[in-house]
């Protein structure tokens, strides 16, 4: 079927199946590769995209659930070119390793800083307690959230 | 075959000045490309921006065993900073004759040959001619220490900002034009033969280009991956199950002193225990993933692996072309902690490839990567332990009953360094008996993050703890009496002062230690945790002290060591892959518990006191080596339960309690 989506500030037309995933189609269809595949059921958090501000997992949104909102990946994070405060703090932080899980982190924090500037560490980890990390960087997400919101 | 021992197959200088560094090892996240960066640019005189490190294209890089056991920096650092300087020099050469100064008139200063006198020349400029070649000479002089400017210093990793800003490229991020996705039909269990398959609904479905059989591969490949999937679903594989060979057990003696069995008889105390290790998954975030494009003349492969030169072998093999022909280039790769060594998805991404001569997309799905990836075996420890009167430890008899832990093997040669690693206890033992036996197994076991070295250290370093509270000691200073190697046990003074060693830590808290040296690099661990009275184990604060010899960069080894321990805890108080017979029943993140942000330590403290003077040893295992003990150690401490069989859950904790 062919529809509108909303993505990274841009319409975007895609002729796909009905029932393809949003997290597919970012990924096959608009080639928005950083959104990663990690379990397809919810359970892991490396698909995490921005529906209207919030962090959904995008292997459970179907895209014609996805039409009605204003959908952000971690490539429409940095403007023009610059990295959001989210981004650079992680960068800073080096809060990564493989790095496999950090676009969901990214998004995790910044929908948590959209509606909470200044979290406490507890806030910090309940929102990121969807984004599972094998390699052991929680610590280092958590200062990286922290610096980011002592600079927004 | 690039010849990593020549300098044409280590360093380019390329015509605008860049270096490009060459190594056929991995990057894994374990940061192995910023420290090869940051050892050229010191020893060429570069500015670390203009450096890029090209690792594992098999048509670029020089051949290599294999990125196993944190050996890299070990293995790669002194050659590549030979390499270094040995390019420095012919390009103070090159510029001695071009500006027709004396070489020892010249220095270098940043990607610039100079003179006192004002000329200068770019390292660029005098590459136009000929390239930077030649045998990579032993006694080249390397930059003295003080005159470091990367090397040393923390450094974040080069990669840091393609992540963050969505440019990195991982495997099955790769897309190449005409590019099709598979996926596999697996059997009801591994090594099981196809009869028939009946593929008549599946090819009939949407998008499906063909469906593959290919010996005992059955796969579709197909326009998209929900195709592939689904048409997958609806392939009717006759399977035939193979009956389960038995097996035989190997038994392989580590150490064999004289006089055991007198000495333990004889001793003033003797103390035996069991203790018990359940098998775990490597888990990656990440599920294997590989692009393969095989055609008549060639084929390439995109993916990661822990041997790129091997699977490129085994590639060629499979599809009957030779090595030569067949590339392999790296992407980034989700962090498998040895995992990878296995080249499941990149084999089978090339099989489905072959048969319909385009590039195809492999990725496994979540339940694919638990049921059949191979995992870290099971282990069963037996000790028998005797102290002598004045609570020295006398004679020591341990058993390590375990499974293959490489997917290459056994090699009775090499097994008391793989299966049955950090077995023999670092301490000083007057009579020792530890014996390695390795049994057979109906699950596919393999590489996983230190190998044994992490259950024989949990048992070891949760007896050493056993055996001071038993005698009346402390725990620390019975550890320290028995270590005659100084950096090991200055590392294990200095943590328990970081940690603040026998301060009281309030109610049904307590902190635990252990310890250990693991491949040359010495590490000492401390946990503190909390248990609430149903026996739920908190893990609270973490400290290490490690000496991993001389240090690239710092934070590299403080992140390795952190995710270390971050690892072995979750292992510690959570993890047990669930299976019945050769069927693993664990499929999901559901029934496969770790560590999240909730469980993530309030803080986890790492001080690198590297020796300056010893050589450069890993820092991706050993830290997540003494972690499990220390928790359970730390457990012990507050509340008096004394669990021996990981993990730490709440029954086990509140059946030690109810024992105490
Ligand atoms: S891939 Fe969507 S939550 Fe794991
Ligand atoms: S950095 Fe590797 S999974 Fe998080």
């Amino acid at each position: 079927m062919k529809l509108t989506l909303r993505v990274n500030g841009a319409d975007h037309e895609v002729d796909v199946p009905r029932r393809a995933t949003l997290l597919a189609v970012l990924r096959d269809d608009l080639g928005l590769v950083a959104t990663r595949f990690g379990c397809g059921s919810g359970q892991c958090g490396a698909c995490y995209v921005l529906a209207d501000g919030a962090a959904v997992a995008s292997c459970l949104m179907t895209v014609d659930q996805a039409v009605d909102h204003d959908i952000v990946t971690v490539e429409g994070l940095s403007q023009d070119g610059k990295l959001s405060p989210v981004q650079d703090a992680f960068a800073r932080e080096s809060a990564m390793q493989c790095g496999y899980c950090t676009s969901g982190m990214l998004i995790s924090a910044t929908a948590l800083l959209g509606h909470t500037p200044s979290p406490s560490e507890d806030e910090i980890r309940e929102a990121l307690a969807p984004n599972l990390c094998r390699c052991g960087v929680y610590g280092r997400a958590i200062r990286a959230v922290q610096r980011a919101a002592g600079a927004t | 075959m690039i010849d990593g021992t020549r300098l044409e197959g280590r360093i380019r200088v390329e015509r605008d000045g860049s270096v490009t560094v060459l190594s056929g090892k991995v990057e894994f996240g374990q940061g192995i490309r910023t420290g090869f960066a940051q050892i050229v640019a010191d020893e060429m005189d570069v500015p670390i921006e203009r450096v890029k490190v090209i690792l594992a294209d098999t048509a670029q890089t020089p051949p290599d065993r294999g990125t196993f056991g944190s050996h890299s920096t070990e293995q790669e650092g002194p050659t590549l900073r030979r390499a270094g300087a040995f390019a420095r020099r012919q390009l103070i050469e090159r510029a001695s004759s071009k500006l027709g100064v004396a070489a020892d008139r010249l220095r270098t200063e940043q990607g610039v040959v100079r003179d006192g006198d004002g000329a200068s020349v770019a390292y660029a400029d005098l590459v136009t001619d000929a390239p930077l070649s030649g045998a990579i000479p032993d006694d080249v002089p390397l930059l003295p220490r003080e005159r470091w400017r990367y090397m040393g210093k923390p450094r974040p990793a080069l990669e840091a900002v393609d992540i963050v800003s969505g440019c990195a490229r991982y495997a099955a991020d790769v897309r190449l034009p005409g590019m099709l996705r598979g996926a596999v039909v697996r059997p009801p269990v591994r090594g099981a033969k196809v009869r028939a398959v009946d593929d008549a609904a599946a090819k009939a479905m949407p998008g499906v280009v063909a469906v593959i059989r290919d010996g005992d591969l059955v796969g579709v490949v197909a326009e998209r991956e929900e195709q592939a999937r689904a048409a997958a679903d609806a392939v009717d594989v006759d399977w035939s199950v193979p009956a389960t060979a038995e097996g035989e057990t190997i038994v392989l003696p580590l150490r064999e002193d004289e006089g055991v069995d007198a000495a333990l008889a004889s001793g003033a105390k003797k103390v035996e225990r069991t203790y018990v290790c359940p098998p775990i998954a490597n888990a990656p975030i990440g599920p294997s993933a590989a692009v393969a494009d095989v055609r008549a003349d060639g084929a390439t492969i995109y993916g990661s692996t822990h041997r790129p030169f091997g699977l490129r072998e085994a590639a060629a093999k499979r599809v009957g072309l030779p090595p030569e022909k067949v590339r392999f280039v790296l992407t980034l790769g989700s962090g498998t902690y040895g995992r990878s060594s296995s080249f499941d998805a990149p084999m089978e991404a090339v099989i489905l490839s072959k048969n319909v001569g385009r590039p195809v997309l492999l990725q496994w799905s979540r339940a694919e990567e638990f049921q059949w990836s191979p995992s870290r075996p099971e282990a069963v420890l037996e000790a028998s332990v005797a102290l002598d009167a004045s609570g020295g430890i006398a004679a020591w008899r341990y058993d390590e009953h375990t499974n293959i832990h490489t997917s290459s093997g056994f090699d009775p040669s090499y097994g008391g360094e793989s299966t049955g690693r950090n077995a023999v206890p670092p301490y000083r033992v007057p009579h020792a008996h530890v014996t390695l036996y390795v049994e057979p197994t109906p699950l596919r076991t393999a590489n996983f993050r230190s190998l044994a070295a992490s259950e024989n250290v949990f048992a070891i370093e949760s007896l050493m703890d056993e055996l001071a509270h038993e005698s009346g000691q402390d725990p620390v200073a019975f550890r320290v009496r028995h270590l005659d190697d100084a950096r090991l046990r200055r590392v294990l003074e200095r943590l328990a002062e970081r940690a603040g060693w026998g301060k009281p830590r309030g109610e049904r808290r307590g902190l635990g230690v252990a310890c250990t040296e693991y491949h040359g690099t010495k590490v000492a661990e401390a946990a503190e945790v909390e248990v609430s009275p149903s026996g739920v184990v908190r893990v609270l604060r973490m400290w290490a002290v490690v000496d991993p010899g001389s240090v690239v960069n710092p934070d590299g080894v403080r992140n390795q060591i952190e995710g270390g321990m971050q690892q072995s805890a979750s292992w510690a108080v959570f993890e047990s892959l669930r299976h019945r017979g050769p069927r693993v029943l664990t499929s999901s993140w559901d029934t496969y518990r770790i560590a999240t942000f909730r469980d993530a330590p309030l803080s986890i403290d790492v001080e690198v006191a590297g020796d300056p003077s010893a050589p450069s040893s890993g820092v991706g295992e050993p830290g997540a080596v003494p972690a499990a003990a220390a928790v359970a150690n730390a457990v012990f401490a507050a509340c008096g339960a004394r669990v021996r069989e990981l993990p730490l859950t709440p029954e086990r904790v509140r059946a030690a309690i109810a024992a105490r």
